[in-house]
């Protein structure tokens, strides 16, 4: 929550030097603090629910305790998943909402923002997509350990990746390098999609009707999501064929 | 159709061989060195259903990696299994509702919670009906006596105790085939005793296939009538406890109990002499001149008694494990330690 915080305040003090990032991206302060709160929330709940479990499933190759769930009728990677969730992570979820709320409402007092009723199911469904997306990367993460025998830096892969969806996807189409960093993380590893879209249904830096590569990003973090489940599926069960088990 | 069928099955690791010191750790990062095991190599095998089979032999034979090929916990390199008619490392659910592998060294309760709690999520991954999970875990905690210790956590169990749960986790759903790898590891008599009393009197009621592994020759006396024997990955031996101690013991152990001190000087200068313990004498004697020794010292001396008996099991199984693995290296196969 700290480290929260801190967050908060770094974009506070830059958008006191700017009144925006990237030019005429439309992320100004209000709309920018409505995309941090959605990766607050994404990370909250891959925190909550996968994170723990992720670094477990590292010890269980290392110890060769992962015999027990390959022998239980049930989905291997299910069972490992799920087994404990992290109830200490959820409250940064918890602040992400509430800065949104905020963020939201004083965003409503500067211009019109376009708002239905389904424009929470919306939000909460791409942020659904964000969760399966950055579950997928970890999942892939992790099996790594098979081959590895260990993976201690599972934390600090993690950090390196999600540093690169932090950020409004406008701030990588300035340049070369930003370019073939944009569409890495859109379509190879589509984690900047699931960040960008469920922010962009609230916060509608470009205002509304969105525009149609908006409504074609929407669509691909779908297809997105659906891939990279699929995509780590397929590493887990390969990375499960060089399973040693450790010696007992 | 055999319960299991193994057919030409083979895994080998490749294992790093790191030297000692930085400098080799950082050669090491460029060009390392690596090493073959034959873990299992070649094994043909076939097991009927109802058998109890024990798996001998010494630390890293191959024993605990055919049961986890066996169970498909891992990939063979080459060969086939079927258990139950089912492929072992294809996974299917339908073959993972039929079997149960205990190991004695890995713990897979939850170690925090009570045992009956780990019961419980067994009873849901393997879909056992409330009813018949209750009479189950009843009927078993009956057997091996823990029915008090459902309710404390598994991290303040003795060991013995925690065996007994992990066994109750692995038969709550009633597998067909049980794998057992070194079950009572560790383990006082007491304990030991009580889980081959159980072993038996649960694969007698329930008919189920089970093969065991263990060090310890009291478990193989009292629950197995057929023996494999591995060393390498290679079957060395496969039969009945009795053919091996005929096979592979050249002895048999004579204990007299002499009427007279002047017979018990005069034997006592008796070739392969064990001890002696006045009025009682023990020898070494060849299996086949065992009755012409007697029948000489019957002929000149008083004796009280007579006990003709094999050698200790462990004596025996220790020369078989010696001979495989001196014929291993004849061959010229590097001892596996996986």
């Amino acid at each position: 929550m700290a480290w929260a915080v801190m967050n908060w305040g770094l974009f506070k003090i830059i958008y006191r030097h700017t009144g925006e990032i990237g030019l005429d991206s439309g992320w100004h302060e209000h709309e920018f603090f409505i995309f941090l709160g959605t990766i607050w929330i994404i990370n909250s709940l891959i925190q909550t629910l996968f994170m723990a479990n992720a670094a477990e499933f590292s010890e269980l190759i290392r110890t060769g305790n992962l015999d027990f769930a390959l022998l239980k009728p049930i989905d291997t990677q299910f069972l490992i998943s799920f087994p404990r969730i992290n109830w200490s992570q959820l409250p940064n979820g918890i602040l992400g909402a509430m800065l949104i709320a905020h963020s939201l409402s004083e965003l409503m007092n500067e211009r019109e923002i376009y708002f239905s009723i389904f424009s929470i199911p919306a939000f909460l469904f791409f942020i659904g997509c964000g969760a399966v997306v950055m579950y997928s990367v970890m999942i892939c993460l992790a099996s790594t350990s098979i081959w590895f025998g260990r993976n201690q830096n599972l934390y600090n892969f993690w950090f390196y990746i999600t540093n690169f969806y932090r950020y409004p996807m406008e701030i990588y189409q300035r340049s070369g390098v930003g370019m073939a960093l944009w569409g890495t993380f859109t379509f190879v590893v589509p984690i900047l999609v699931v960040s960008n879209i469920p922010a962009r249904i609230l916060a509608q830096p470009l205002g509304t009707p969105w525009k149609s590569w908006e409504w074609g990003l929407a669509a691909y973090a779908i297809v997105g999501s659906i891939w990279s489940l699929m995509a780590s599926r397929w590493v887990f069960k390969l990375a499960l064929k060089s399973y040693r088990s450790a010696s007992s | 159709m055999p319960t299991i069928e193994i057919k030409n099955l083979s895994k080998t690791y490749r294992v790093y061989q790191k030297q000692e010191g930085l400098i080799a750790s950082i050669r090491g990062l460029f060009h390392r060195e690596y090493r073959e095991v034959h873990a299992v190599n070649d094994i043909n095998l076939t097991v009927e259903e109802g058998e109890f089979v024990a798996f001998l032999g010494p630390n890293g034979a191959g024993k605990t990696t055919t049961l986890k090929l066996l169970s498909g916990v891992i990939n063979p390199d080459q060969g086939s299994v079927e258990v139950l008619g089912h492929v072992p490392w294809e996974r299917e659910n339908e073959y993972r509702r039929k079997f149960a592998l205990v190991m004695g060294q890995k713990n897979q309760l939850w170690w925090d919670l009570p045992a009956m709690e780990s019961f419980r999520l067994n009873q849901h991954i393997y879909g056992v009906p409330k009813d018949e999970f209750e009479r189950t875990r009843d009927e078993l905690c009956e057997m091996l006596s823990v029915a008090n210790l459902l309710g404390r956590p598994v991290r303040e169990l003795s060991l013995g105790e925690r065996m007994k749960m992990e066994l109750i986790a692995a038969l709550i759903h009633k597998p067909d085939v049980l794998f057992l790898d070194e079950p009572t590891i560790g383990l006082d008599v007491v304990a030991q005793h009580k889980i081959q009393e159980f072993l038996k009197t649960y694969q007698q009621e329930q008919n189920n296939t089970i093969l065991l592994t263990s060090h310890y020759m009291k478990d193989i006396e009292a629950l197995c009538k057929r023996v494999v024997i591995i060393a390498n990955g290679s079957i060395y031996h496969d039969g009945s406890l009795e053919d091996i101690v005929d096979q592979f013991s050249g002895d048999k152990i004579v204990t007299l109990q002499l009427h007279d001190d002047r017979s018990l000087e005069a034997i006592s200068k008796i070739p392969n002499l064990i001890e002696i313990d006045a009025p009682k004498i023990k020898f070494r004697v060849d299996r086949d001149g065992v009755g012409r020794v007697l029948s000489q010292i019957l002929a000149d001396h008083a004796v009280d008694d007579i006990v003709v008996e094999d050698p200790p099991l462990e004596e025996v199984i220790s020369n078989v494990f010696s001979q495989a693995e001196e014929k291993g290296r004849r061959v010229g196969e590097p001892l596996p330690n996986s």
